[in-house]
């Protein structure tokens, strides 16, 4: 590893301090905007004095503001999220016990994801400016700007209700959840291949398909004009055409010298890929009743349990500072600019 | 090499009529008109002229790589018996590299950066002869880089990696990597600094010698023709509008802008009085040109004629062609035609 | 062989004297496609504006009342008077004075009935309704006008006396009983309002943060820079919600909510622009204009930053209609009385299993049509105002 590539990494990993500080202080201050009385807000009319003031006496909301963020903050340092509210719960339990969901969701939606940008928009910027390339523009910009939680319902309507094809809510069938010996990761796929429980494997696979094409999709129109733009720049350069010159195959200067080149700054993008991905994952959970930690926060806000939804934001923060740090590390090692 | 005069066995590729637009944004520009070309082999054939007066665009269509919205729109290119127009598109790119090769201006953006330099040479011997095996490619390769002076261990490196020069040898050798029977180099010297360029013509001139290529040096930079070149070819405003021998166009120049041409290069042996020449005017636009003789407007020896009917190339001198009515006739022409010696 | 050229040049193509519509008519060519894409997107955002400004005069009905039956289909509502062969008391509707008219609960019928003025009787469905008609219970009928040719197959011994009578729902009405061509009307209005405040907010704040961190540069850049990239690799919905949730309902504040997510766009979109004036002014500067640079960058400035933020603006609208609808399903949106497309989309999500698809369909297609219009015309205006230059 040359000493460029050192440092550029250990830049990296330092700059993620402060961004990280800076989220959790935005939702510091984000979850403390509620106008009025806070204490109220939460138990809602009916509280009597005493019931209000043991839980500001509870929660610290009687302190200072600047106490109240050093407590905070330490306990963030300390991953310590507190208890939900009206739960007993740790925080931190309730983000192990739905985040497998999430991850398993984004997964596979990432996958579609790619695969339809990278080829529509490899595609549409090889075949610049001819009705293809139009179409794919278009379609990707009429894709994005569905509603997200929309193509799920329209989904499920056709492809449940009417056609009777895909299930359309939950994870798994009733009765298929596997015990807790069998549950190794919580991602239902990958434990099912590791116990070799196939049955379980398909049931879960059936019920991934709509979820992840939905959100799947939707990024997909995102994706592939990324795609294209870094692919037209990179089909612009001097090399491809001194690749022509010397005989090399136009499918090969595109998709093989063409990507090559265009998948590091998309790599670079993917951090904000996942940020979306998250996002969009609330709405599909919703849509699908997909027991993930989208579908948590929005249980939460309904719930009014500020607490819970708290340590989700902070986990979803750090999560997304933590993906673009890989992100930004692999890049690092992508381009031999910065290797050597 | 003897150029007085063209044989006709001799002829690498013969350019004939080539015209070549670009249609965008409403309007047409003819970058090359009506060019008639030979070019000799194993001679070296400098193509002469301003930005923008087509010579690059003329390069390119030789190895037939006009993107749209340009397109090649008539003549024929004959490069040693086979006509290039006529070849389907997968023909054609079996001929780019092997046949036709390309060195081009800029070698640090023309090198993929992230494939070695190894990479790049096997790659495309691969190509072409998909036989061989690697280990015979990377032979080739470093033989080829021993012949031009560049270490070795050079090819396990990324194009960033080298000096600007280094890069530039890397391109000749990519060129040289098929044993093409033509090169075209594009403004192959303008992004070099002076002592790289001449170490690079050096090199040009033995390639030349030990390979027998033929190369077609396209530049805007006259000094280096006069130092590598047999025969130079001058291009305006999409015509080539003189051809002939290095010594007889350098002696004795007849076209008036060949003349201004030579006039302004700065001569080492300058009289401090005397003021740098300038040619006046500006080189013309290519979708609006002038009617009659491009060059009518800057032309200092213009005549009624020229304003109205274009001249042709013609050579009335064998070796010298000339695109000028100062040495034609035509029945509106009432001035006096002069006539070139041999 | 020689050739004559033409005495008379083309002339060129661009005059200066045109007015501005023929100057967009000209832009056809130049510009290609990429001014078909920016002209339809400019259109989809025509008509929804005058959608907006005309909604009164559009709509057929108030958004809020509750016009028709619940769960009109798409066409439906209109009713036919139907009685028993040769024994209708009356030619036609208009002439009915006192008589008895059978109608079903729930029904159009009844809605019709009640606007008539007329007599009814109602009944719990359609079975007994039309029992009550063969039984002469009653002599006149409300039937759907679309039920009428298999009553009548079923009941030979009916006849239809007045048909197409009542308004016809074009796309049908909601849990409620609300016209939805009027809501999806009056909604365009809510949703264009909270996006384009949203968006101004966002730009209100932006733009200058912008200009001052690329402007001044140094520390103050880098604290902004630092700031603005974390909250920008945020996930937006996450941050709206999170607003919204403590805000509480409301019109600015799903607004204000929805303009935290871009401020960091408008941003680095302006500081970018700034960055690169600066960085080919500060020779030119230094050399000719002295130290007058505030007031000449800023005259620079401007001109060249306005192309880009009405690009980025377009998209944040078309962004913000979207996140909005989002909040809307989530329950975050307005308050019910405002007829909003994400308030319809989140109530008629329990419907579509009952098989009423219609309240869902229409203001998901309204949604994808006008975010998609703002985000075509800033594609093609991105493309036509920062031409990728073909070489």
């Amino acid at each position: 590893m040359s000493p460029g590539l050192r440092r550029y990494i250990v830049v990296r990993i330092l700059l993620t301090i402060p961004m990280l500080l800076i989220l959790v202080t935005v939702v510091f201050f984000v979850l403390r905007v509620i106008p009025g009385d806070p204490a109220l807000a939460i138990m809602r009319e009916g509280a009597s004095e005493e019931q209000l003031a043991s839980f500001r006496a509870a929660t610290g909301l009687d302190q200072p503001l600047h106490i109240q963020y050093l407590r905070y903050i330490s306990g963030v340092i300390r991953l310590d999220f507190g208890e939900a509210m009206k739960r007993s719960i740790p925080v931190t339990e309730e983000i192990k016990t739905f985040f497998p969901a999430t991850v398993e969701l984004a997964m596979y939606s990432m996958l579609v994801t790619t695969t339809v940008g990278i080829f529509f928009g490899a595609y549409a910027a090889h075949r610049r400016k001819t009705a293809a390339d139009y179409g794919i523009r278009i379609s990707s910009i009429i894709l994005y700007s569905l509603p997200i939680f929309w193509l799920g319902l329209m989904l499920q309507m056709i492809f449940g209700a009417q056609l009777g094809w895909l299930p359309v809510s939950g994870r798994l069938s009733a009765g298929m959840t596997p015990s807790p010996e069998e549950t190794i990761t919580g991602l239902y796929t990958i434990d099912a291949v590791l116990t070799r429980n196939w049955v379980l494997l398909k049931d879960a696979l059936l019920h991934l398909i709509l979820p992840c094409l939905t959100l799947g999709l939707v990024l997909a129109g995102i994706f592939t004009r990324l795609t294209r733009a870094n692919m037209l720049d990179v089909l612009e350069q001097d090399y491809i055409t001194a690749g022509r010159a010397r005989g090399i195959w136009e499918r090969v200067l595109v998709y093989r010298h063409g990507l090559r080149n265009a998948a590091i700054p998309i790599v670079t993008l993917l951090g904000l890929q996942v940020a979306l991905l998250l996002a969009g994952a609330i709405l599909t959970e919703t849509t699908f009743s997909w027991p993930g930690l989208g579908r948590l926060v929005v249980q939460r806000i309904y719930d009014r349990d500020f607490t819970t939804l708290q340590g989700t934001i902070i986990f979803f923060a750090m999560i997304v500072a933590g993906v673009s740090l890989i992100v930004d590390v692999l890049y690092g090692f992508l381009d031999p600019r910065i290797r050597y | 090499m003897n150029n007085s005069h063209l044989s006709e066995a001799n002829i690498l590729y013969n350019i004939k009529d080539l015209v070549v637009e670009y249609h965008t944004r409403g309007v047409v520009v003819t970058a090359v008109d009506h060019v008639n070309l030979k070019i000799q082999r194993g001679e070296v054939l400098g193509l002469v002229g301003e930005s923008g007066c087509g010579k690059s665009t003329l390069g390119k269509a030789l190895m037939r790589m006009i993107e749209p919205p340009g397109d090649i729109v008539g003549g024929e290119l004959w490069l040693d018996q086979t006509e290039l127009m006529g070849l389907p598109e997968r023909e054609m790119r079996e001929w780019r590299g092997s046949k036709i090769s390309m060195i081009f201006q800029d070698p640090m953006t023309s090198l993929n950066p992230v494939q070695r330099i190894d990479e790049h040479i096997v790659e495309t011997i691969k190509v072409h002869e998909p036989e061989t095996k690697k280990s015979t490619a990377l032979e080739r390769a470093q033989a080829l880089f021993e012949r031009l002076g560049i270490q070795k261990r050079r090819l396990n490196d990324y194009p960033h990696q080298l000096s600007g020069g280094m890069r530039q040898r890397t391109m000749v050798s990519l060129g040289l990597s098929l044993n093409a029977d033509l090169i075209i180099a594009d403004e192959a010297t303008t992004s070099l600094d002076v002592i790289v360029e001449a170490k690079l013509v050096d090199q040009l001139e033995e390639i030349r010698k030990e390979f027998g290529v033929t190369i077609l040096l396209i530049t805007h930079n006259i000094a280096l023709i006069a130092q590598i070149a047999d025969r130079i070819a001058v291009m305006y405003a999409g015509r080539i509008i003189e051809i002939g021998s290095v010594h007889d166009v350098f002696l004795d120049p007849l076209h008036p802008y060949t003349q201004g041409l030579l006039q302004s290069v700065p001569n080492i042996k300058f009289d401090e009085r005397e003021e740098l020449y300038k040619m006046p005017g500006e080189p013309p636009s290519l979708s609006n040109p002038p009617p009659g003789c491009r060059f009518h407007p800057r032309c200092p020896k213009v005549m009624p004629i020229c304003l109205k009917i274009k001249p042709q190339l013609l050579e009335n001198t064998p070796g010298r062609q000339v695109h000028c009515w100062l040495y034609q006739n035509h029945p509106e022409k009432h001035q006096s035609t002069t006539e070139v010696a041999v | 062989m020689s050739e004559t050229t033409p005495d008379i040049s083309p002339a060129p193509l661009v005059d200066d004297d045109i007015g501005f519509v023929r100057r967009i008519w000209r832009g056809r060519i130049w510009y290609g496609t990429e001014w078909y894409i920016t002209v339809a997107g400019g259109l989809i955002l025509l008509s929804i504006t005058l959608m907006t400004i005309m909604a009164p005069v559009l709509a057929p009905h108030d958004p809020n009342d509750f016009v028709g039956a619940p769960f009109t289909p798409p066409g439906g509502g209109p009713q036919a008077l139907v009685a028993r062969s040769g024994e209708s008391p009356v030619a036609s509707a208009n002439e009915i004075t006192d008589e008895l008219i059978g109608v079903q609960r729930n029904q159009n019928g009844v809605n019709l009935a009640k606007e008539m003025e007329l007599e009814r009787e109602r009944y719990q469905n359609q079975d007994e309704l039309i029992a009550g008609l063969q039984n002469e219970e009653v002599d006149l009928v409300f039937i759907d006008q679309n039920l009428v040719p298999e009553v009548l197959e079923a009941n030979p011994n009916f006849d239809v006396v007045n048909e197409n009578l009542g308004r016809i729902y074009r796309l049908g009405t909601d849990n409620l009983g609300r016209d939805i061509t009027s809501r999806i009307i009056w909604g365009a209005r809510t949703i264009l309002g909270v996006a384009l405040a949203s968006a101004l907010l966002s730009s209100l704040i932006g733009i200058p943060l912008g200009l001052i961190s690329g402007f001044v540069g140094g520390k103050v850049d880098r604290t902004l820079s630092l700031i603005m990239d974390s909250i920008y690799s945020f996930p937006g919905l996450l941050l709206a919600i999170a607003l919204a949730a403590m805000l509480g309902p409301g019109l600015i504040n799903v607004a204000v909510a929805i303009s935290v997510i871009y401020i960091p766009t408008f941003f680095r979109v302006v500081r970018g622009q700034v960055l690169s004036i600066k960085e080919s002014l500060y020779v030119d500067a230094a050399r000719s204009l002295g130290a007058k640079s505030p007031n000449i960058l800023r005259r620079y400035i401007f001109p060249n930053v306005i192309p880009s933020v009405t690009v980025v603006f377009s998209f944040n609208i078309a962004d913000a209609i979207i996140t909005a609808a989002g909040l809307a399903f989530i329950g975050l949106g307005l308050p019910p009385d405002i007829p909003d497309w994400g308030y319809d989309l989140s109530k008629g999500h329990s419907f579509l299993v009952a098989g009423q698809w219609w309240m869902i369909t229409f203001p998901g297609i309204m949604i994808t049509l006008v975010a998609a219009g703002f985000s075509l015309f800033g594609e093609g205006l991105s493309e036509i105002l920062n031409p990728r230059l073909v070489k």
